[in-house]
Order: structure tokens, then sequence, then C-alpha cells
């Protein structure tokens, strides 16, 4: 049995950030950590929500602002809030059920709501496969 | 986001508190402080004016024009006599009093003096300048620069945060279109109020042609009744024009600053718009179409 904070990414290994922060900046921390998602907290670390590249995506579709002004909005205006989460004493699969369900590849785990690291699918998957091997 | 309200005045003079829902204020006053005569000149009349309306106002008055466009246009009494001047008109009047500074070392004496520190224009994004005015604990009116987009006036604002202000009214004076030509984009205001910060329009130095007559700047005067209904229409908490009482004759911005004689007239109409607007405001009360974006 896997447990998720064997497999999450800790916090200083994906973009973790406050609501007041530029979207730039965002975008620069979801490209040098490589991640497609941010999660947004408050100062107690509570997850209020997430961005990631696919509201990105629909928001330059439908987003009617010169993209500098889209650059300098505070990202908390731009997050999904109430986001797809799984609590870390959970068991790995709930969190894998509720990504396939979702088709996402990020999960953002919390502890009684505060946000204390991140599911992401490969390095999942590879704990999977290294399991996997063992057994056979 | 909570909407900040501003009070401006400190020690024995009357406080101003601009901000959403209140009653809209006037900041005005020659564009230099010419002399210490012709300043109280000013005062003593603007209040008049603004008395009779019934509208809180705060006198402006620069002591250092470092942004004139020739070497040989008139500078300002300078950092002490202008101060000097300004203090006593404070006592006299029991006003407060805004002025700006250009240089980040006159940060420190205009807010020993000054109830409201004014950041330039042109000075919007210097970080110094920022830092200095914010430094001195006073309330900060900071101007949009001709060449900054509203909504990248929130950097300006940071930098004031980072530096512990967080009293700010930020103003637009229109914006450059091509050379020599401002115009005022009204959107600018509830982008600008986004912040959470107060707003202020600049009738006067929106009407500037900035530099269009060789060595200095023209400006279409006739043009200020138009643009202040129409901010007043739009949501400001606060009007700034510069009024003189002999314009053709006037140290700074001779071309822009408003006759006092057409004062009472603009500033009755800008409070009954204003009043308008609130009383909109509270029967069908706030806008709700960007909540659909």
């Amino acid at each position: 049995m896997i447990e998720i904070k064997t497999v999450m990414l800790p916090l200083h290994s994906f973009p973790v950030v406050k609501g007041d922060v530029i979207l730039k900046i965002v975008l620069e921390q979801m490209n040098a950590k490589r991640l497609g998602i941010a999660c947004v907290v408050d100062n107690k670390s509570n997850l209020l929500g997430i961005i990631t590249d696919g509201d990105i995506r629909r928001k330059l579709l439908s987003y009617q602002k010169p993209i500098s002004a889209f650059f300098v909005d505070d990202c908390i205006n731009h997050m999904i809030d109430h986001p797809s989460k799984v609590e870390l004493n959970e068991s790995l699969n709930i969190g894998l059920d509720l990504m396939k369900l979702k088709g996402i590849w990020d999960l953002p785990v919390t502890q009684k709501g505060v946000l204390v690291g991140l599911l992401h699918l490969h390095p999942v998957v590879e704990a999977l496969i290294k399991k996997e091997n063992k057994i056979n | 986001m909570i909407k900040k309200t501003i009070e401006v005045g400190y020690g024995s003079v009357k406080k101003v508190t601009i901000g959403a829902n209140l009653p809209l204020v006037f900041i005005g006053g020659p564009c230099a402080i010419e002399s210490r005569e012709h300043a109280f000149k000013m005062a003593q009349e603007i209040s008049v004016i603004c008395d009779k309306i019934g509208i809180e106002w705060i006198y402006k008055s620069c002591y250092d024009k470092d942004c004139r466009s020739s070497p040989d246009s008139f500078h300002g009494v300078g950092l002490d006599e202008g101060l000097k001047i300004l203090s006593d008109l404070r006592d006299e009047f029991g006003l407060p009093v805004v002025s700006d500074f250009s240089d980040s070392q006159w940060g420190a004496a205009t807010g020993e003096v000054c109830d409201l520190v004014q950041v330039p224009a042109y000075l919007c994004r210097q970080t110094s300048i920022l830092r200095s005015a914010a430094k001195t604990g006073r309330p900060v009116l900071l101007k949009k620069g001709q060449f900054m987009s509203p909504w990248n006036m929130k950097n300006s604002v940071r930098k004031l945060e980072a530096h512990g202000c967080n009293q700010i009214i930020l103003a637009d004076r229109g914006t450059f279109f091509g050379y020599n030509m401002l115009v005022n984009d009204m959107t600018c205001f509830p982008i600008m109020a986004g912040t959470g910060y107060p707003v202020c329009f600049d009738a006067g130095h929106s009407i500037q042609l900035p530099t269009s007559m060789g060595n200095i700047s023209g400006g279409q005067r006739e043009f200020i009744p138009h643009l202040v209904r129409s901010a007043t229409a739009n949501g400001i908490n606060a009007l700034f024009i510069e009024v003189h009482d002999n314009p053709k004759k006037a140290l700074s911005d001779a071309n822009t600053v408003l006759d006092i004689k057409y004062l009472e007239n603009i500033l009755f109409q800008a409070k009954k718009v204003h009043e308008l607007r609130l009383e909109l405001l509270h029967e069908l009360g706030e806008d709700k179409i960007h909540l659909d974006n």
C-alpha cells in the first residue's frame, strides 16, 4: 500500500502563491517548476484555489482585456476555487480515482484544509510501476 | 475587494475624507507657488467658492516645478520658502495642503509640512520617489503617468505599499495619444479603483498639449467642464483642477490653469453630478456586468 505522503511533491517543488501575486509571476513559477498547476493559499497556507495551464488557455480565449492587463491581475481573480483535492491520510487509490474521474494530472494534498503537497501523475505512476516490478 | 477611505489632514487643520460613496473632494490651487501674497489670495478666493458650494477641499501648489519644458521657465520658489508658505497657509486657513516633490531627498521635508504628498506623473514609477513618499507617513496622491496604462499603476501602488504606505489616491491626468496630445480613457477610473484606493480626476492637466508650443505646453481649457462632467459621472472620489486668478500671467502652466472665475460653475456641476451618481448607486446598487466575465 503506497501512502500519499511518500509520492506527493513537497511544497517547495511546485508553485504555491498568495492571492495577490500577479498572474505574470504565477506563470513564471509554473515554468520554473515545470508544472501546469499553481496552488493559491492564504496566509495560513489554507488552499484557496488552483490555476492550471488549461484555465489560462480558456481565459486567453475569452478574456477581453489587453494581455498586459491580464499579466498584472491578481491571481486570486483567475483561480478555480473549491478545487478537487485529497486529504493526506486518504489512500492513494482515492486520489487516483479522483484524478481519473476529473481527467486531471495534478491533485493538491491537504491536511484539514492546509496545503501540504501535490499529487502529480508521473511520480505516482513511477511508484506504482516500481511496486509492480517488486511483486513480480 | 475592500474600498479604502483616505483621511487627509493632521494637527489642527480640517480633516478631509476621500473615498467610496463619500462627497466629492476638490484639490486645487495655482500650479506653482508664485509668492506668499498670491498663495494666500488664491486660498482665500477658493475657500469662498468651496464654502458657498459646500465642497471640502485641499489646497494644492508646488514649490519646485522640475518638469518644465524650457530651462528658462519659472522653476518655483524653492523647497524652504515654498514649504514655509504652505505651512503658514495651513495655519491661517486651517486647510490641508498638498505639494508634489521631484527629488527623493525632498520627500521628508515635504511630508513634514504637507497633509498629502503628491508623486508627479512623470515620476510615478520611480522607486526612490515612491519610497520617499511612503516614508513621509502621509497619504500619497499618485498621478498616473501619461505613458502608463491604468492597470500597470498597480506596480507603483505595490511599491508604495512595500514601503509601508496604505493611504493612496490614484489620479488620472490623461494619456499620451501620439506626440503632444493627451486623451482621457474613462475606463481608467474603474480599473484604478480596482486597487481598492480612491480615484481622482486631474482635469486641468488632462487638457494639456504637452510641449506643443515648442518650449512650453499648450492646452485646451474649453474642454475642462466637459471632462469634469464625464469623469464625475463615471465615478471619482476627488477632483483636481489647478486654478489661477490671471492665467495669462501664471508663472506655470499658463495654458492649462483654469481661470478662477469659472471655478464655481464647474464645481457646482461636479458636485451635482456626483450626488446624482451616488443617488443612483443607492437606488440601483453597484454595476454587476463585470461579474459575468
